[in-house]
């Protein structure tokens, strides 16, 4: 019951919110632009006049993106097949779990990495607003939220990418060794199958409740103007382990959520042909759409934890 | 006990067998190395004992003093064979092997047996390992025996050889994994006599195999649970008293023999009737966590069977077994005479290829390397390149185009908006690797691996693409049905193909052909402009009289350059459009490096495309083979849109990471 109450409290302040969740999808917008443009004109070059633009509208021309894949440097061997509808959220979370983004172009992991600091600084300003009487988003507040907090929010980011790096470390050095010999000496495909996929699971897990946990840290800086980043870790490690369920329950229906919005964007694109400007243009705001759900659900999550910590303090 | 038994009866019959006139038993061809062997598998110490009794006829007008041999197994006896070298050099490391998981192939004995033409003796003193192609000491894959009289022309030789093979851990085609035995170049084979010369190469990391066509007849004992399979008819199957089965194949007429065996075997067998009054029997052996893939893959090898006969001419065996590998075996996609693997992977959905892929290829080098008996060592593109070609035909003709997929978790995703058009299968390879190598070679001599596969299999595969198109799908059929059949039970080289390409052609086709196997240059056409503009104003001069008309023009002035940015010089066609639907078809002989076509018509020009019917599926980029005098901006947007939201959701997505 706890979860479902501080859901819908923290859902209220989302929506009271919606200008602060305009004000990041615009960042997130404005900020993949910057590659965007980039990528817009190698692709518009590689087809230049070709037949390959019209088969590019009407569907997809495989032999056009062969030929300019082998051609591709850098940020344009990210373009593939593979990041159509259900392949892009399929791509990251691969690449999140199994923590092979490093093996993407530098200049993208930079581009992340760099996007992943700022939002540790808006992250400031989102808990700054939630912290308000009555949370109204205001550019000025909001930005002074985010500067005050933001060394400490990012020392809170360090230390969490110690345990996960912790994590990773057990994982390569402890669980895949024996999956591989697993495999080395199984009769088939189906054993190493399942025990990477368990692996998975456990791995996203694992990475899951480490954010959540730190979340509540950071709610503790914010609430409480907690200095010490070690001390709010581990007031937030008690505070999780002393309400498991309360706390991991309200992650994971919010994590059902971004699932289903995000079957939900699968299922919607696919019927969108994109064989003309008008249903390119449809497919384009229902893309961004998609990330302004996102957001949102992003700063649903921010929500109902502050009012989850607050409710359960 | 059991074994010694048949060892016995079996020289007896192999005596009395190649002693008896050759008409004796009706086969396709002649039977040139013919081989009578029992085999018993030591499952426990993973040995296989077997004594080999060799007929073999020089069918040659030159007389042999020597014989030479195979011993592909010693490969894997140390790693400093040639195979496990070379192989390192492409990346396949042998590191982490025990005692117990190196193979060899030892030759205990070997005997003349008495026959018209020869009396008994010993050759084992005149046993001598060789290196026809790399002096390394360390590779025992190929021995001569000197004779102390040689064959000549017309005379047969028998010979009694007896052998160890220990079975080797999977490395590459053959050894066993658990209870899976794949057992293929597994007994002292005898090389090609040719023109006074042997043909017998040692064993190479990228190359396969060379013999003469001929009859095995072959008993395996084995334990009694195992199910097996192998080359040929399985004639009979006894059971002995100590726990084991005999199990006796024979198949005429074929140039390999390669058998498999395990207790975890499905066994299927159908009768399959690819043709009015033409069947043969299918078997698949099937690792029982593929049990659903049963039926494609049966219907593979049906579509495989029914297709290539039709294409290439009627399957002649009585048999066709088609081998699901045992994970961690690496002996899937691998093929011998009327026995083949393919692969699977137990996750598998409609519109990705596997395992009809890679089943339908292994069937379909029955065609190209089993019937028509290309030396894989030194014209790797005869079998590769035309088994590559005739497994997409089949495929696309039986399945249609595939989609692209990849794996995420071990999950096969498939996107039904790609698809995978004929045209772009093997180009990628092609374009990457085309200045490297030709594709006439000996396989181990490419620049690497990749150049060997690229030249071997998709340069080949394109070139016979382009060849259909270009002669025209009809004629192309009848050309490549004749090349097939006229070389079954024969050893073909490039000459025989160009005589049969330039026959339907009706004109030497050399010119076409050097360009591909024997060069190394890119073939690519390119539109270079387009332009499009109101006809002139006559303004000026003329013959005395000042001239300025004031008249406007209706008609208008349009060019296309059509250029060639490769050195491959074929004749290409170019098709111009113009707005009001008019279209104009022109040829150019391709020679120069460019050419200029001039239009003044009532309308503007919309596109011009060289090659417009895809002929040329070898020009490494037809994106240039066409330009529209208005580029389309819509795609470009539609494009970073959905590569934009990909991004995007990465940022969202990461940014858990910082909170």
């Amino acid at each position: 019951m706890k979860i479902f109450i501080n859901f819908g409290k923290g859902f209220i302040t989302t929506g009271k919110t919606t200008k602060m969740v305009l004000f990041l999808f615009l960042i997130n917008l404005l900020f993949s632009l910057i590659l965007g443009i980039p990528m817009y004109n190698s692709l518009k070059n590689s087809l230049g006049a070709s037949e390959a633009g019209n088969k590019m509208v009407e569907s997809f021309d495989y032999i056009w993106w062969e030929e300019f894949r082998d051609e591709a440097q850098g940020l344009e061997r990210t373009f593939t097949p593979a990041i159509i509808g259900k392949g892009a959220i399929l791509t990251n979370l691969e690449s999140l779990i199994q923590m092979s983004y490093f093996s993407a172009p530098p200049l993208l992991v930079g581009f992340v990495l760099f996007y992943i600091i700022l939002h540790t600084f808006l992250a400031g300003g989102i808990l700054s607003t939630f912290n308000q009487d009555e949370p109204r988003f205001a550019a000025k507040e909001f930005l002074q939220g985010a500067s005050s907090h933001f060394l400490r929010f990012f020392g809170l980011m360090l230390f969490s990418w110690l345990f996960l790096f912790v994590i990773n470390k057990i994982i390569q050095n402890v669980f895949l060794p024996i999956i591989v010999d697993i495999s080395s000496n199984s009769y088939s495909e189906i054993a190493p199958f399942l025990l990477m996929l368990a692996l998975n699971v456990i791995t996203l897990f694992l990475l899951f409740f480490v954010q959540m946990v730190f979340d509540y840290a950071r709610i503790k800086v914010v609430l409480e103007d907690e200095n010490n980043i070690f001390k709010a870790s581990g007031k937030a490690f008690q505070f999780v382990f002393k309400h498991p369920f309360s706390t991991l329950g309200l992650f994971y229906l919010i994590f059902f959520l971004n699932i289903v919005v995000t079957v939900s964007y699968i299922l919607v694109k696919e019927i969108i042909p994109q064989s003309d400007i008008l249903t390119v243009v449809a497919a384009f705001f229902l893309h961004q759409l998609f990330i302004f759900a996102l957001v949102w659900i992003r700063c649903l999550l921010y929500a109902s934890q502050w009012e989850l910590y607050r409710y359960l303090k | 006990m059991v074994f010694k038994k048949y060892q016995a009866l079996s020289i007896f019959l192999a005596i009395l067998f190649f002693l008896l006139p050759a008409a004796s038993q009706e086969t396709f061809c002649k039977q040139i190395a013919n081989y009578t062997i029992n085999v018993k598998l030591d499952t426990e110490a993973k040995i296989i004992r077997a004594t080999e009794i060799l007929s073999w006829t020089n069918d040659t007008r030159y007389p042999a003093n020597e014989l030479w041999f195979h011993l592909y197994w010693n490969a894997f006896q140390n790693n400093m064979s040639i195979f496990l070298t070379e192989g390192e050099r492409r990346g396949r490391s042998v590191s982490g092997l025990k005692k117990e998981d190196w193979g060899y192939c030892r030759v205990d004995s070997i005997k003349v047996v008495t026959n018209p033409y020869f009396q008994e003796y010993d050759l084992m003193p005149f046993l001598e390992f060789r290196y026809p192609d790399v002096e390394n000491l360390y590779d025992q894959t190929v021995f001569s025996a000197k004779l102390s009289n040689e064959v000549r022309p017309g005379q047969t030789i028998m010979l009694r050889i007896e052998f160890e093979s220990k079975v080797p851990r999977p490395i590459s085609r053959t050894g066993v994994y658990k209870d899976y035995y794949f057992i293929a170049q597994w007994f002292p084979k005898i090389g090609v006599f040719q023109n006074g010369r042997w043909n017998c190469h040692q064993y190479h990391s990228a190359s396969e195999y060379f013999a003469d066509y001929g009859t095995y007849d072959v008993r395996i004992t084995l334990p009694s649970d195992f199910v097996v399979g192998a080359t040929g008819e399985h004639r009979e199957k006894i059971d002995n008293e100590d726990g084991t089965t005999t199990h006796h194949f024979n198949q005429h007429s074929v140039h390999d023999f390669a058998w498999t065996a395990s207790p975890r075997f499905l066994e299927y067998k159908e009768n399959y009737e690819f043709a009015p009054e033409k069947q043969t029997e299918i078997t698949l052996l099937l690792q029982p966590e593929h049990i659903r893939l049963k039926d494609r893959y049966l219907n593979a090898v049906k579509n495989a069977i029914k297709y290539s006969s039709l294409f290439y001419g009627d399957y002649p065996y009585s048999t066709a077994t088609c081998v699901d590998p045992a994970y961690n075996s690496r002996s899937g996609g691998m093929e011998y005479p009327t026995f083949f693997t393919g692969g699977a992977y137990f996750l598998t959905w409609k519109g990705i290829p596997r395992p009809e892929g890679v089943t339908i290829h292994e069937f379909g080098h029955g065609y190209f390397y089993g019937l028509v008996g290309t030396n894989e060592f030194e014209n790797a593109w005869m079998d590769e390149g035309f088994t590559s070609f005739l497994d997409t035909e089949v495929y696309y003709t039986a399945y249609g185009d595939p989609l692209y997929n990849r794996s995420f978790f071990g999950i096969p995703v498939t996107f039904k908006e790609v698809k995978i058009p004929i045209e772009s299968d093997g180009i990628s390879s092609h374009r990457q690797t085309y200045n490297m190598d030709v594709m006439q070679r000996f396989a181990w001599e490419f620049l690497e691996g990749g150049s060997y596969g690229a030249n071997s299999y998709s340069k080949a595969e394109l070139m016979l693409r382009t060849l259909k198109r270009f002669m025209g799908e009809d004629v192309f059929a009848r050309m490549i049905k004749a090349y097939s059949q006229r070389n079954w039970f024969k050893h073909p080289q490039p000459r025989d193909f160009y005589a049969v390409v330039s026959e339907f052609a009706g004109r030497d086709m050399s010119w076409f052909l050097d360009q591909f196997v024997y060069g190394s240059d890119k073939l690519d056409y390119a539109i270079g402009k387009v332009s499009s503009q109101k006809e002139k104003k006559p303004e000026g001069w003329f013959d005395g009289e000042y001239i300025k008309r004031e008249i406007e023009t209706n008609r208008y002035r349009s060019e296309v350059i059509v250029r060639r940015l490769g050195e491959v010089k074929l004749p290409v066609e170019i098709l111009v459009v113009f707005e009001d639907g008019n279209e104009i078809r022109e040829t150019w002989d391709g020679q120069y490096r460019w050419k200029r076509f001039v239009y003044q018509q009532p309308s503007r020009l919309q596109r011009a495309v060289v090659d417009p019917e895809f002929k040329l599926v070898l020009d490494i980029n037809r994106t240039n083979n066409s330009q529209m005098r208005k580029p389309n901006r819509l795609a470009p947007f539609k494009w970073l849109s959905n590569w934009l939201v990909w991004l995007q959701h990465a940022l969202e997505f990461f940014a858990i990471l910082g909170g």
